[in-house]
């Protein structure tokens, strides 16, 4: 069920952990849809006649169907080993449009249309050196500390009061003027 | 273990030349905006705690085997990737489905219980990171909408940017550490 109005949110997959040990093309199936005779499958006639042995033959994984029929649009649809279908209209293509659409059917593993990709990493193994905790590089003293602590259970970034300021302000006062004394 | 796990390990060089906090403010002239003075150093003695850190090279050669995992600057981004991972490139990146790939610019190597910092790269000839391009696709529409109040001025436009899956198939640690006699620059295809 393809939604077209909002796109569903996905995560990477990839079909059977391809790639792990060979990559494994995707594209199970090709079928060239075409008019012989109207203008808007001009490309991809001239594609047919002139790059789709090359294609084939660079890709025999993949089979190739063409199919003429008279007076409708032209069109590309490809079948994925998942089962996937993907169809494009490709009305008034050029032969070098076509061959990207069709590199880019080879290329893909499935059908992402109307998906988005959620994270653009994937993995099993989250973590080798173990998630971050609070406790993490904290000093392993505080395993030993016994409650209630009054050091630990202080009220943080408490503002000075004001006296204690005025005490700070005649203690750096008497400070200052104690080597005064000294010097007379 | 966590001593060991916070300890960048120094093996590129042995000698290690540190700067000094205090600068020499004789030196600087006022008027000029830089000072022609040499940059302060001291040489710091290269057999201090040589039993120490031969004790924990000694260590991480034998604990390279586990699972591993690696910083990789790829396509201008960085990734943190382990065995078995899939990572996207997003934008025009020449690879093609089934290329194996190397990666070679790993900025950090870590393990359960070391981590190797490079500087701002480990050698090539430690660490071995490869990939094969699994997929190469188009990410979905997305939209820029521009739109200036009360000026009559809308622009819509429609883009997709291309996407290449990567497996990553190996994060491993070749070869010795503070075994600098060995090295083999191999050929670098950086990306």
């Amino acid at each position: 069920m393809s939604n077209k109005l909002f796109l569903t949110p996905k995560f990477i997959t990839t079909p059977s952990q391809n790639g792990v040990g060979r990559y494994v093309c995707q594209l199970q199936r090709v079928v060239l849809k075409f008019c012989k005779n109207h203008g808007s499958s001009r490309g991809l006639r001239e594609f047919i006649e002139h790059d789709l042995i090359n294609y084939s033959k660079e890709n025999p994984g993949t089979v190739v169907y063409l199919k003429p029929r008279r007076h409708r649009g032209p069109v590309i649809v490809g079948e994925y080993l998942n089962g996937d279908q993907q169809s494009i209209y490709c009305r008034n293509f050029s032969r070098e449009e076509i061959s990207k659409w069709l590199n880019l059917l080879l290329s893909q593993s499935g059908n992402h249309d109307g998906t988005r990709l959620r994270k653009l990493w994937h993995t099993e193994h989250p973590s080798i050196q173990g998630p971050w905790t609070p406790y993490t590089f904290r000093d392993p003293m505080l395993n030993l500390v016994k409650f209630p602590n009054a050091d630990l259970s202080k009220v943080l970034n408490q503002p000075k009061t004001a006296t204690e300021q005025l005490l700070e302000l005649f203690e750096k006062k008497k400070n200052d003027h104690a080597p005064k004394q000294q010097s007379e | 273990m966590s001593w060991l796990r916070q300890l960048c390990l120094n093996f590129t060089k042995y000698t290690r030349i540190s700067t000094t906090g205090a600068l020499n403010i004789t030196n600087l002239r006022i008027g000029h905006a830089f000072s022609t003075a040499p940059t302060p150093y001291e040489v710091v003695n290269p057999n201090e705690n040589r039993q120490l850190t031969d004790e924990i090279i000694g260590r991480v050669n034998e604990e390279k085997k586990g699972r591993l995992f690696a910083i990789v600057h790829l396509a201008g981004k960085q990734f943190k990737v382990t065995e078995g991972d899939v990572i996207v490139v997003e934008g025009y990146w020449p690879p093609t489905t089934g290329d194996k790939i190397n990666l070679d610019k790993v900025l950090m190597l870590g393990a359960p219980n070391f981590t190797l910092i490079g500087r701002p790269l480990i050698q090539t000839s430690l660490i071995d990171v490869h990939a094969t391009v699994i997929e190469k696709t188009l990410s979905h529409t997305k939209v820029n909408f521009k739109k200036k109040r009360r000026k009559q001025y809308k622009r819509i436009n429609f883009y997709r940017i291309q996407q290449t899956m990567l497996r990553i198939n190996k994060v491993g640690f070749v070869g010795e550490l503070n075994k600098p006699e060995g090295v083999v620059v191999k050929d670098r295809s950086y990306t």
